[in-house]
Parts: structure tokens; sequence; C-alpha cells
């Protein structure tokens, strides 16, 4: 027993230096966030700033439209978003309460554009949206990104669920399909619905690599875009204003997570295999 | 029925335009420009057939993008893919205490942007003034100047990346760990088999469906994912020591302008996948997709 309990003791102790590996960098950013420069180079170790400041932000307000910047973000996180929720729910729902010819077929195809890499739709969805006149606007940055396999993924698995015979009383009464589906489907499958919705708002928020592609002038810009002016891999010269930036670029999916924690999870935990 | 058909379309069509316009359209022309010699603005595309394939099957420095390819997908793969489930089987045999917290603390990091990761890691890691650094010295070493030094590079970034995957690796496959049937454990730890024994002969072969899914996600996401790092960091540098399939493509397409090339190591990049597709389907079915 006590040989049990040592060895309880010894994994702890591994899992807590990892999560503390793991931290490690938020707080770095966090401490040196609040250091005046001179400070941060003389003590870049300490953890807790000895005189902490509020210059680093201050200078990343005056010189970023951070307003302007973060507005973008937000609508092209925002659009994305709620359109992939919407077209989730209802292609999920047609595999879910419809049989039709072609279904296995057409779901493992819709599922399997999870394995298609960016690289081999970023050239040709470049010239389209150039064609369309939408280069360099926040509206090409979204359009391409209205769907999401993951989500049509999530929520059907979570519309399976369902008992039967809800739906079997819901049909008895004649409700039509899609007054079944915003009566019935929709709250039972909820918290499916709103992890997805809270995923795809942060990745959206985080993206780099479509909007890098697209977003010339710097009213356009996203937070990432923005960030990365302070980045090169020697790492530049305004190290705490660099740390400023990171922070506020942390804070909104940060506070999501926080708030909402405890559906993501259960959502990755249980969706069985897929996530 | 055919007006249930019809209702089924209806829900589909918003889904199915997006995907056909954004993702199954575009597949088809890369794959058609991946035959052709274009920049991506003059108004003519020669025809080369198979050329662009046999001239990157044929270049030195492609095989070394495939090498560091490679390089990563191992790193990755040890560090998100091996070290979760070990700790997954811990957490949920050996200490059971604190689970749902170390659940919710592990995942934190994956909401965090690449981007952020790439420019708090570069000065942690910086080798004058950053904390690694100086601890370093304080031990008498001395850090390399990773960015510049083939190898490490690759190490740095992989880690970089790693800090994104390893909080939802871990979760999906402490859900697969904590789906074995606990009376098999059980019986299996009354008649005292050892533990590592459990997880290699009991825990691993019925995980195995979500053990295959996260393997092959880990490589299919890790290798997109590395492309921020790389972009924002390196550019593929030095003498292309940190370039992946994923980041070789795009430079190809978007700095050299050599569209064809650019195509054509796309198309490899979607057979990889493929086949990486394939084989979770040769494994996973059955055990997954049957009960749908």
């Amino acid at each position: 027993m006590s040989r049990r309990a040592a060895i309880g003791i010894l994994w702890h102790a591994v899992l807590i230096a990892l999560l503390l590996a793991m931290f490690y960098p938020i707080a770095f950013a966090l401490s040196n966030s609040f250091k005046s420069i001179s400070d941060a180079y003389s003590s870049v170790m300490e953890l807790i700033p000895s005189r902490p400041t509020l210059e680093n932000y201050s200078r990343v307000f005056s010189r970023l439209d951070v307003w302007r910047i973060t507005a973008n973000t937000l609508f092209i996180a925002l659009v994305a978003s709620v359109f992939k929720v919407l077209t989730s729910i209802l292609a999920a729902y047609a595999f879910t309460e419809f049989s039709f010819p072609g279904r296995g077929v057409l779901y493992f195809v819709m599922i399997s554009t999870i394995f298609i890499p960016f690289n081999v739709t970023m050239l040709p969805n470049y010239l389209s949206i150039t064609s369309l006149g939408l280069n360099d606007t926040l509206v090409g940055v979204a359009l391409p990104q209205l769907c999401d396999a993951t989500g049509i993924f999530l929520i059907r698995q979570s519309m399976r669920t369902i008992p039967r015979s809800i739906l079997e009383a819901a049909r008895m009464e004649n409700r039509s399909s899609l007054g079944m589906l915003t009566d019935i489907v929709v709250p039972l499958t909820r918290p499916a619905i709103l992890s997805s919705a809270i995923i795809f708002f942060i990745n959206s928020w985080n993206e780099y690599v479509w909007p890098v592609l697209m977003l010339k002038s710097k009213e356009n810009f996203t937070l990432s875009l923005a960030l990365q002016m302070y980045i090169s891999s020697e790492g530049g010269t305004e190290f705490t204003v660099a740390m400023a930036v990171s922070v506020l670029a942390m804070l909104v999916p940060f506070g999501l997570y926080v708030m909402f924690q405890k559906f993501i999870v259960s959502t990755f935990t249980s969706s069985g295999v897929k996530g | 029925m055919k007006n249930m058909n019809v209702k089924a379309f209806l829900m589909l069509l918003p889904s199915l335009s997006v995907f056909g316009a954004f993702m199954f359209w575009p597949l088809a022309r890369t794959f058609y420009i991946s035959f052709f010699e274009w920049n991506m603005v003059s108004p003519v595309k020669k025809f080369v057939g198979l050329g662009n394939y046999a001239a990157l099957l044929g270049s030195p420095l492609v095989h070394r993008v495939l090498g560091n390819t490679a390089a990563y997908a191992l790193i990755l793969l040890a560090v998100n893919f091996v070290v979760p489930y070990v700790l997954a089987f811990v957490l949920s045999q050996v200490v059971k205490r604190g689970r749902a917290l170390y659940k919710g603390a592990f995942f934190l990091p994956s909401v965090i942007s690449l981007v952020v990761g790439s420019m708090i890691y570069t000065w942690i890691l910086n080798p004058i003034s950053g904390p690694v650094a100086i601890a370093a010295q304080r031990l008498g070493l001395s850090a390399p100047i990773w960015s510049k030094t083939e190898g490490a590079v690759i190490v740095v970034l992989s880690l970089v990346t790693s800090w994104k995957i390893f909080g939802y690796n871990f979760i999906v496959i402490l859900g697969g760990v904590s789906g074995v049937s606990s009376e098999v454990i059980e019986a299996a730890r009354v008649d005292n088999v050892p533990l590592w024994r459990i997880f290699t002969d009991i825990v691993l072969p019925m995980s195995s469906a979500t053990g295959v899914y996260l393997f092959v996600m880990t490589v299919v996401q890790g290798m997109q994912f590395l492309f921020t790092p790389i972009r924002v960091l390196t550019m593929g540098g030095p003498n292309y020591a940190s370039s992946n399939l994923v980041y070789h493509s795009y430079h190809e397409m978007f700095v050299v302008y050599r569209t064809g090339t650019g195509s054509a190591l796309a198309v490899i990049t979607l057979l990889g996948f493929a086949f990486l597709l394939f084989l979770e389907f040769r494994f996973v079915e059955g055990r997954v997709y049957y009960e749908s």
C-alpha cells in the first residue's frame, strides 16, 4: 500500500512538473509585459516584477490601432463561427434525420475534408478571392471559412444520442422537420453546438495562414498579423512591448476557455474518436 | 419519400456549396496546375505533364524537405502521442485524484495562437538574454543560436507546435483510455498482472480506435500547424533546414512563384495524408464506423 502511495506521489510530481513547464511561457509573457525594458533585461528570470509598470501597454495602444485590429479580428471570427455552426447544424441534422441514397458516401466525403491540407486549397482560393475583387478585405478572409467538417461531426455525434422515442413523439404531432430541429434537436444538443462555436471562434481568432495571404493593408490587419510585426527569430528589440501584445492577443481565447472549459473538455472527451 | 430527399438536399446545400467552392474545386485546380509551369501572373501556362513531379523527386532540396518532414513527424509523435498516451493511462489507473484539474489545465495552451507561442518561445530561447541561455550560463554551458543551427531548429519549432497540440491530444486520448472496461482491468489487477503489461496488453489494444485516430491527426494537424512557427520565425531556414512539405509548397507558390512545383508538392502532401486516412480506416473500421 505504501509503495503504491509513493508511486502515486511520484507521478503527481511528474504531472505537476509538466504543468509548470507548460504554464511557464504564459507566466513569462505576463510578468515581462509589466516590466520596464531595462528591468526586463536585468531580471528576466523574475516572475513577479519588482517595479511593475503599464508603460508597455500604453506604448502598444499609442502605436497600434488596437481597437481597429481587435474589431477586424472579431468580425472575421464572428462571421466564420456563426456560419460554421449554422451550416454544421443543418448538415448534421440532414445526416441524422433523413436517409437518402448516397448518405454514407456523402458523409464520408464531407468528413474527409478534415484531411485536406491547406496548401492544397490556398493557391486556387487566393486566385478565386482575387478574381472576386475581395483580395485584402475582411470578407475575403471569412468567405472560404463558412463551413467545417469538425462541426458536422461533433454535432451529428451529439444528435445521434437523442432518444428515438422523443423524435417519434414529435413526429406523431406532425411537426415539420425544421420545427423539430429548432424546437427539439437544437436545445438537446446545445453543449455540442456551444463548444463547436467556441472552438471555431477561438481558432478563427488565432488564425494566421489565410489572413497573411489575404490582407496587405495595415488597416485590415488582424491580431495575428499585428503581432507578427514584433517577431523575428532573434526576437527584435522591443521585448517588453512584444510581451504586452502577446498578452492582449491571449486575453479573449483565455477568457472564453475559462468560461466554457467544462463544455469544451467534455465534448472532446466524449466525442469518442474525432475532434 | 421524394419530399424527404429534397429536404435533406436543401439542408446540405449550404455546406456542400462552401465545400464545393473552397475545398473540392480548388483541390481539382491545384491538381491541374501541378501539370503546368506558371508564375501566377502570366496569361500563359506551359504544359509540362509530369515534369514538375519528376523535377521534385530528383531534387536534393526536396529530399531534404522530406527528411525534415519525417523528423518533425517523429518528434511530434513522441511528444504528443506517446507521452499523452502514457500519462492518460497513469491518470486513469495509477493516480486518480485531480483528473479534471489536470485535464482542464493541460488543455489551456491549446487555445493560444501559434503566433503568440512563437513570439514567447523566441524570447525564452533568446541566445543572449533569454532565461534558458542565462540558466545555461550559470551552469557553465552555452546555449546554441538555435535558429542558425541545423537540427536544433527542428527541435525548437516542434516544441512550439507541441505546446499547441499536447493538451488537445491529452484529453482526447484520456477519453479513449477511460473508455476501456474497468472490469477487465480490475480482473487483471486481481491476478497481479504488472501495470505496464496492463497498459501494453489491455489498454493499448482496447483504445486503439482513438489511438490510431490520434496518431493520424497528430501528423496531419502537426504538419499544418508547423507552418506558422516556420513562417514567422525561420522562413524555412537556415538553408531549408527547417522547411517541411507544407511550408515548402507555400514557398514555391507564393515566394518564388513557381506555382506548378508548389502545386505538385501540395498534391504529394495530400497523397501522404490520404494514405494516413486509408490506414485509419483499415485499423479503425469495425470498431467505430460500424456503429454509425
